[in-house]
């Protein structure tokens, strides 16, 4: 990513009474780029959220959109607009009312008013709907008028508070894509706030993992999920099998390790740490396999005993013991595979395994 | 069941049939030709209009600086405010006169102008501040449960300040607004307390009423006079009720965002606290002028201290005795009675689910006068004969509180989960040991903070007590009100002060045994 940064964020801290909600942030958010804030609940995501749009004030560290300092500048001029989870349309407007209320308050043109507004509605899909009360129409659609609320304000920065939490889950997936759509067509830099890892990994271009008030990693989707800098990350962002071992050789990408008196063999490119670290291994389920009967090989096979599985349609998720502790393996297209029981053999394919140094293992979720 | 239905339909709705058909239908005929029946109509609709007003719109810029902006001493502002709902209603007229009126203290002794504070002026001053803290109560959560995202999104698409108040602040909050202009349009038509304390010869509806029986004992005149005091009373419950309530923007997210409040501008700051300063020292006003009376020998002529009025009315004072004995019955059983009801109305499905509901609430919106006249006529003579006795007293007390109970009630039973009953249930609990053994922990709350509220408005009630009270049965409130038409100010003041410090150490007790949340006078 070589665009210019658009928002700054330096050592910005934040506290609510005895409650450090945000702990000396550092973030650079690039021009036109699609950035979500991904992190459990009272993590510090949307109070982050709130203070670029304007309604807190940081207690230290200063934000900035393009050249321009903003901590002093109120809300409605930082040109920063916000959708709120829960649309926070006026119930005594009209949905015509609630889009152009930004312009009206601008005192714009009504010539101008009436062309954006039009511009607007036309490409959220919105005809037909703007003489109704925000009560009368869909959840789906109250969360189109909030968008284009923020929208026809053609703001520099558009924020969304959790948007989609309050739609069901297939809707949610359709305007998910639609909104990914959008933003790129409007080329209009986006900070998004989920704790859905899931919408986090579709939509962004670059992903803040946050736990408890600070920015835990910060990567694209891709980095976020194949090589988690910590044990944190790599169980909130799916689903990780996560393995304690020891770095026993390391010869020009041929790289061993020893957990629990198995050698495991890895082929991966990053730096690691030395030779005799310790270490864990990240394995996400979908990339470890399942031998049945016996076979040849020796290297990378671990024994194990199913205790579990449910069937999901696209894939079996199993529940493997193995190595005193329980795996979750995941096996796609299960068409004409049948259900496993008992004693298998798990692979772990070398070229998919992740280390994560020991010292990332601090802040475990438990 | 049966034994409610029963006595709501003996106790509430009897008494006020009797009302109607006791006058024949010729006396409602000649309304338009009696000038006084017109007089006190006219000066009636008046003082509503204007009290209304100046009380709501009180009660509004009061709510408004306590939730919304960053005035200091809100919380003792709010303290204050609350004040005026735990005492009798006349108390404020009574203390005005002593204060503002031709020998008043501050009138007088202070500035040295005789001013005269009887009549409609004093009348509005009073009215206005008896009753601007209801207006204030239902607006503080009007304003508190309007979803605070709204304000930030009003905010962030530009609009401050008073362009905020005006296009979103303002419109959101006025269903309430009118929620509470009609609750307080209620309390002020009924009023009575007030207006024969310091209206003078300016005669509303309630007065009018009372002056006939009082003066011509002509109960028929008192009670066409109520009737006429019904009906508008009536029709603005049910607008308040039934209208005002389903327009309400009242939006219940679970998430409230922590609001935080932006500094209003200085000038409007000043402003509002000047006005809530102003407000709250009315209202400090009233209590001062009744200890001070109660301990000076002769108001207006005589400032030496005194203890004998205090003594006098600890001595020998059957109605402060009457007062508490029969306002501590009233609200343990019109607490009872109203939450069994509750409970019935919103668990069961019976016959006369909806007789019972509408019985329960109406008391609400019968004036205290026409409830005591239709006590008086309905009860005095056989085949219920109560003439005199504590019986009818506590009666009356008993079901005219009863609304407030119940829609206690029904709040709390709505609240507790059905799914809960049903868990008992399914467990192998019975109807009665679900309701004492898993329901009665949970309404233990709200059962005390009916009674509460029924014992209060119990013992300082005057309009509804003032037909039934006699030589024998007499209360507080009685015998304040002829003290003071007597111009014993002195030993009314005392005799207020001890009713006063009666109903608060009932309530600081409540409020002991039930700890911090109780929440009295929801008004919804």
């Amino acid at each position: 990513m070589t665009q210019a940064i658009h928002l700054r964020i330096q050592n910005v801290s934040k506290r609510f009474g005895k409650v450090q909600a945000l702990k000396n942030l550092t973030l650079d958010i690039p021009r036109g780029s699609f950035t979500t804030f991904l992190g459990p609940s009272g993590c510090g995501k949307t109070t982050l959220l709130r203070a670029i749009a304007g309604f807190y004030e940081v207690d230290q560290g200063e934000i900035f959109i393009g050249e321009r300092k903003i901590n002093d500048v109120p809300s409605h001029l930082r040109n920063a607009i916000m959708v709120f989870q829960d649309y926070a349309l006026f119930p005594h407007m009209d949905i015509r009312e609630n889009i152009i209320y930004g312009l009206k308050i601008k005192k714009l043109p009504d010539e101008e008013i009436e062309r954006r507004c039009a511009k607007t509605v036309q490409y959220l899909g919105l005809e037909g709907l703007l003489q109704r009360s925000p009560g009368q129409i869909s959840g789906g659609q109250q969360q189109r008028v909030a968008l284009a609320r923020a929208l026809i304000m053609e703001p520099e920065v558009l924020l969304l508070d959790e948007p989609l939490s309050n739609l069901d889950a297939k809707l949610r997936v359709n305007i998910r894509a639609e909104l990914r759509q959008l933003q790129k067509r409007l080329g209009i830099t986006t900070i998004y706030v989920t704790h859905d890892q899931a919408e986090a990994l579709a939509l962004s271009d670059q992903v803040a993992v946050m736990n408890q008030g600070e920015i835990v990693q910060c990567g694209s989707p891709w980095e976020i999920y194949f090589h988690p800098g910590s044990t944190f990350v790599a169980s909130f962002v799916g689903t990780a099998n996560l393995l304690e071992g020891r770095i026993v050789e390391n010869e020009s990408g041929r790289i061993l390790v020893e957990a629990e008196g198995t050698e495991i063999h890895l082929e991966v490119e990053e730096s690691l740490p030395a030779v005799g670290s310790k270490v864990i291994l990240c394995m996400r389920p979908e990339t470890i396999e399942i031998v049945e009967g016996t076979t040849e090989e020796r290297a990378n096979l671990i024994p194990g005993q199913v205790r579990n599985a449910l069937f999901e349609g696209s894939h079996l998720r199993y529940w493997v013991e193995a190595l005193d502790r329980e795996w979750v393996v995941d096996v796609f297209d299960p068409a004409n595979k049948k259900i496993q029981e008992g004693s298998i053999l798990l692979r772990l394919p070398p070229g998919k395994l992740h280390i994560i140094p020991e010292t990332g293992s601090q802040g475990d979720i438990s | 069941m049966i034994l409610i239905i029963v006595s709501l339909t003996v106790f509430v709705l009897y008494p006020i049939f009797r009302v109607f058909t006791f006058p024949a239908a010729f006396d409602f005929l000649r309304i338009p030709q009696n000038p006084r029946y017109l007089k006190a109509i006219l000066n009636s609709l008046l003082m509503t209009g204007l009290s209304t007003t100046t009380a709501t719109l009180f009660g509004f810029l009061f709510a408004y600086a306590v939730t919304r902006t960053d005035v200091p001493l809100k919380k003792t502002f709010r303290f204050i405010s609350i004040l005026p709902l735990f005492s009798p209603p006349f108390m404020v007229a009574f203390s005005y006169m002593m204060m503002f009126g031709k020998n008043g203290l501050i009138s007088y002794q202070l500035f040295g102008i005789r001013l005269n504070i009887f009549g409609w002026h004093g009348l509005w001053l009073s009215e206005t501040i008896a009753f601007f803290p209801i207006a204030a109560l239902v607006m503080e959560g009007v304003l508190q449960s309007i979803a605070p995202s709204l304000e930030y999104a009003g905010r962030n698409l530009g609009a401050t300040g008073f362009k905020l108040f005006r296009t979103v602040t303002l419109p959101l909050a006025r269903p309430g607004v009118a929620g509470a202009a009609l609750l307080v349009s209620i309390q002020v038509l009924a009023d009575f307390g007030n207006p024969i304390m310091i209206a003078g010869d300016f005669s509303v509806l309630a007065t009018e009423a009372w002056l006939r029986v009082e003066g011509w004992g002509d109960v028929r005149g008192a009670a066409v006079l109520s009737s006429l005091l019904l009906l508008p009373s009536f029709l603005l419950f049910l607008v308040q009720r039934y209208w005002v309530r389903q327009r309400s923007y009242i939006t219940v997210t679970g998430k409230l965002a922590l609001v935080d409040i932006q500094k209003t501008r200085g000038s409007i700051r000043w402003l509002l606290f000047g006005f809530c300063t102003l407000v709250s020292v009315m209202i400090l006003l009233v209590y001062v002028a009744l200890i001070l009376g109660a301990c000076v020998k002769g108001w207006g002529f005589d400032w030496t201290p005194t203890l004998q009025h205090i003594q006098s009315i600890l001595s020998r004072s059957p109605e402060l005795v009457h007062s508490l004995t029969f306002g501590l019955l009233a609200g343990i059983i019109s607490a009872a009675i109203a939450m069994t009801a509750a409970y019935l109305v919103s668990r069961k499905r019976f016959l006369f689910r909806s007789f019972v509901d509408f019985t329960s609430i109406l008391p609400a919106a019968i004036p205290g006068i026409f409830f005591g006249i239709g006590y008086s006529i309905a009860f005095t003579r056989p085949p219920f004969d109560l003439y005199g006795t504590a019986a009818i007293m506590v009666l009356s007390m008993i079901f005219w509180n009863i609304s407030m109970g119940y829609q206690t009630g029904i709040a709390t039973f709505s609240q507790i989960s059905p799914s809960i009953h049903e868990a008992a249930s399914n467990l192998g609990a019975g109807s009665m040991k679900i309701l004492w053994e898993i329901e009665a922990p949970l309404i233990r709350g709200s059962f005390l903070s009916a009674f509460v509220v029924s014992f209060i408005r119990a013992v300082t009630t005057l309009s509804v007590i003032v037909f039934l009270a006699t030589q024998n049965n007499r209360v507080a409130t009685f015998t304040i009100m002829n003290l003071v038409s007597d111009g014993f100010y002195g030993k009314a003041a005392a005799l207020t002060t001890a009713l006063l410090v009666v109903s608060f150490a009932v309530l600081g007790m409540a409020k002991w045994i039930i700890g911090k949340k109780m929440e009295l006078f929801k008004v919804q």
